[in-house]
């Protein structure tokens, strides 16, 4: 876990199986994680959210008193706190009624811990950056609260589309995000005709993020298929 | 609709033919009949001849020999009337007593005409003199006023043809009548039967003339239509089933997935176990696309999986597929070439996008799965003038001539009727088949360029109907 300061957000699972709570749990208390509680009812989890007041909540669908669906959204009464759905139901129609309540994310079983543990960061990442305004890149800083870059002690500000960019490159930090992800993320559904704007956009950013543009170390290009923002 | 109305055609011609034919018969049978009639009536005829035979001698008028037998042969009497006085000048011997010995120009006249004392009479001129001659009463029907309008005789060809067209006419209407009351309680079927295969609930009215063939109709349907429900039904059991299997294999799986995945990262571990719980982690994903590719594949096999379809850019899909691949950290044994021309960037069709990614990345999952070993990957998109294709090629181990053979043309065990047979291949291709022919695309497996296997996707330009 690169984000120390995630590693305090309290997370709560629940789901109908032992066996899963305990294995999740283990694997994001070896990623750092510390604040964790298990419930394996609805009742149970509603207590919990009500008394402990949770950050984050990891939800089984299938649970013996109720489904994960109306848990949701009777926790949506008094808490607008992130939701992963972790489930075995896998069907496009779940997904999208989880997706649809106002879900962060849907994950099917059977998943990889480290996926898991990526998205559940991303989340973190995307919910609670406010508490980390300034991202460290290599040779800068971006203020994402403010829409500034900090270079050498110079303030730049950013434009919306560079902000909108560089956004959607944080959130899948050390990840490749494709041409179309990104004139989505710029320019709105179905970003056709775009690529020749999304270049110029990638070069104003690293014109202000980089010491050297012409070199990249921290926006950098996949050829043909998009671009990798590296923290530092 | 179109066979009735044949069956009406064929009828009406038939009927044309025969009326026509008819027509002819009578014609022909009135010529014979009136042939026979006119050499019979001789009646004047023998008038004539006897005239001839009719000397005048001496001692008065003589009848030869052939005269008597003329008069003999048609139980015929004659008389002589003299001109002038209208006195019988002469007669023959079997002459009635009721036939009057003079006459007058007026009685001449009728006799001429009609009859003598109700005996039909012919006259032939004997000199200035005239002969009648009676027949039996029941010989002839003599017709009293032989006199017609001229131009009811000058149009008797147009009379003809007037007789025809009425007769044509009538006759049509009475088969229209009896014929339209067959054709309403026929066309309900023909048009029931023509149902029947479109796989329609077809209902016919059970009544009329042919009600047994109508509740024939209406039973085939009722079967048709139940056949079809238990079909639907045994489908969606299989399908249920296959998803229910699927999904209570998912906990169990993410158990041995998750622990195997954290047992490989376990430094604690020897270096032999974290290999061991490596292949576990293997193996366990092999299991967990087994079974998503299974339930996917039921699914789309037996239409219950949901095709959304919105403009979706070909070139997007394979691009994220390839991110995807490359994000997952495969790229040391598998690397993977994006060969796409950078000026390509937007090929829409109508389609899944969802669907489409799966096929695409099922088939570098077919690529990593039967290349152990590693291979070099590469994607690419292009157009052409009508379609846009994805090629996924490899360069592993690829497959014999053989197993090409058999991936295009045999069909896949889960749609294969007959028994239990060796899965040829995984389900992968196989829903990638399913989802390009959903998308009513084309699939071409080839051998790749560099050894190994290549698939080329292909979706027409022109989507939207």
């Amino acid at each position: 876990m690169e984000l120390t300061f995630l590693t305090h957000k309290k997370i709560l699972l629940v789901d109908d199986e032992k066996e899963i709570l305990n294995m999740v749990s283990s694997f994001l208390k070896e990623d750092g994680f510390s604040e964790i509680q298990t419930a394996e009812t609805v009742t149970q989890a509603l207590t919990i959210l009500k008394e402990w007041k949770p950050d984050f909540a990891i939800l089984d669908v299938m649970l013996p008193d109720g489904d994960g669906f109306s848990l949701l959204k009777q926790m949506r009464n008094y808490t607008q706190i992130p939701v992963l759905f972790l489930t075995a139901r896998g069907e496009d129609e779940d997904r999208l009624n989880g997706l649809g309540l106002g879900a962060d994310d849907y994950l099917v079983k059977p998943f990889l811990p480290k996926e898991l543990l990526l998205r559940t960061e991303i989340i973190l990442r995307r919910y609670y950056k406010e508490e980390n305004p300034l991202v460290q890149l290599a040779d800068s800083k971006i203020d994402f609260e403010r829409a500034q870059v900090w270079k050498q002690g110079k303030k730049l500000p950013l434009t919306a589309k560079e902000y909108d960019i560089l956004q959607a490159l944080y959130r899948n930090a050390g990840r490749i995000v494709t041409i179309d992800q990104l004139c989505e993320a710029a320019w709105g559904e179905n970003p056709y005709g775009y690529e020749n704007s999304l270049m110029a956009h990638i070069r104003r950013i690293r014109e202000k993020i980089e010491e050297n543009p012409s070199k990249p170390v921290s926006l950098i290009t996949v050829k043909g298929l998009g671009y990798k923002l590296v923290l530092r | 609709m179109n066979s009735t109305f044949r069956l009406i055609r064929r009828f009406i011609k038939i009927l044309l033919f025969s009326v026509a034919g008819m027509f002819l018969l009578n014609v022909i049978l009135f010529l014979i009949f009136s042939y026979r009639g006119v050499s019979n009536a001789g009646g004047w005829e023998a008038a004539k001849k006897l005239s001839i035979e009719l000397q005048k001698t001496d001692s008065g008028y003589f009848l030869s020999k052939s005269g008597q037998d003329i008069l003999t042969e048609r139980q015929a009497w004659a008389i002589l009337i003299e001109d002038g006085t209208g006195n019988v000048i002469w007669k023959s011997d079997n002459l009635p007593d009721n036939i009057p010995l003079h006459y007058t120009a007026a009685e001449i006249s009728y006799c001429t005409r009609g009859y003598i004392a109700d005996f039909p009479t012919v006259t032939a001129s004997h000199g200035d003199d005239l002969i009648i001659v009676g027949y039996p009463k029941k010989m002839y029907w003599k017709h009293m006023t032989p006199t017609f309008d001229y131009e009811l005789i000058a149009h008797v060809p147009q009379m003809f043809l007037i007789f025809l067209g009425v007769n044509l006419l009538v006759v049509f209407l009475i088969y229209w009548i009896s014929v339209s009351g067959i054709i309403r309680s026929v066309k309900p079927i023909v048009t029931g039967i023509g149902e029947l295969p479109e796989g329609k609930n077809v209902y016919v009215k059970e009544k009329g003339l042919l009600s047994d063939l109508a509740s024939a109709i209406n039973r085939v349907s009722e079967k048709l239509m139940c056949q079809e429900r238990e079909l639907k039904k045994k489908e969606r059991a299989r399908a249920d089933w296959i998803s229910g299997v699927s999904h209570d294999i998912r906990t169990p799986l993410s158990m041995v997935m998750g622990y195997a995945g954290q047992m490989e990262e376990d430094l604690e571990l020897s270096e032999k176990n974290r290999k061991k719980a490596a292949i576990i982690r293997q193996q366990s994903i092999r299991m967990k696309n087994l079974v998503n590719d299974l339930n996917l594949a039921s699914k789309l096999e037996y239409h219950m999986q949901p095709i959304h379809p919105q403009p979706v850019n070909l070139v997007a899909v394979a691009r994220q597929c390839v991110v995807d691949y490359m994000n997952l950290g495969f790229d040391s044994q598998y690397p993977i070439s994006w060969e796409t021309r950078e000026n390509l960037t937007a090929c829409v069709i109508e389609g899944d996008k969802e669907l489409l990614r799966r096929a695409v990345s099922n088939l570098m999952d077919n690529s990593i799965t039967h290349n152990p070993n590693g291979c070099h990957i590469t994607v690419s998109v292009t157009e052409t003038q009508k379609n846009f294709c994805i090629f996924v090629e490899d360069d592993g181990q690829g497959v014999t001539e053989e197993k090409l053979d058999a991936i295009k043309h045999t069909p896949h065990y889960m749609m294969s009727d007959n028994g239990i047979k060796e899965p040829r291949h995984g389900l992968g291709l196989l829903i990638v088949q399913q989802i390009v022919t959903a998308h009513k695309g084309k699939v071409m497996f080839a051998h790749g360029k560099k050894g190994g296997f290549s698939v080329q996707l292909c979706f027409s330009k022109v989507t939207s109907e």
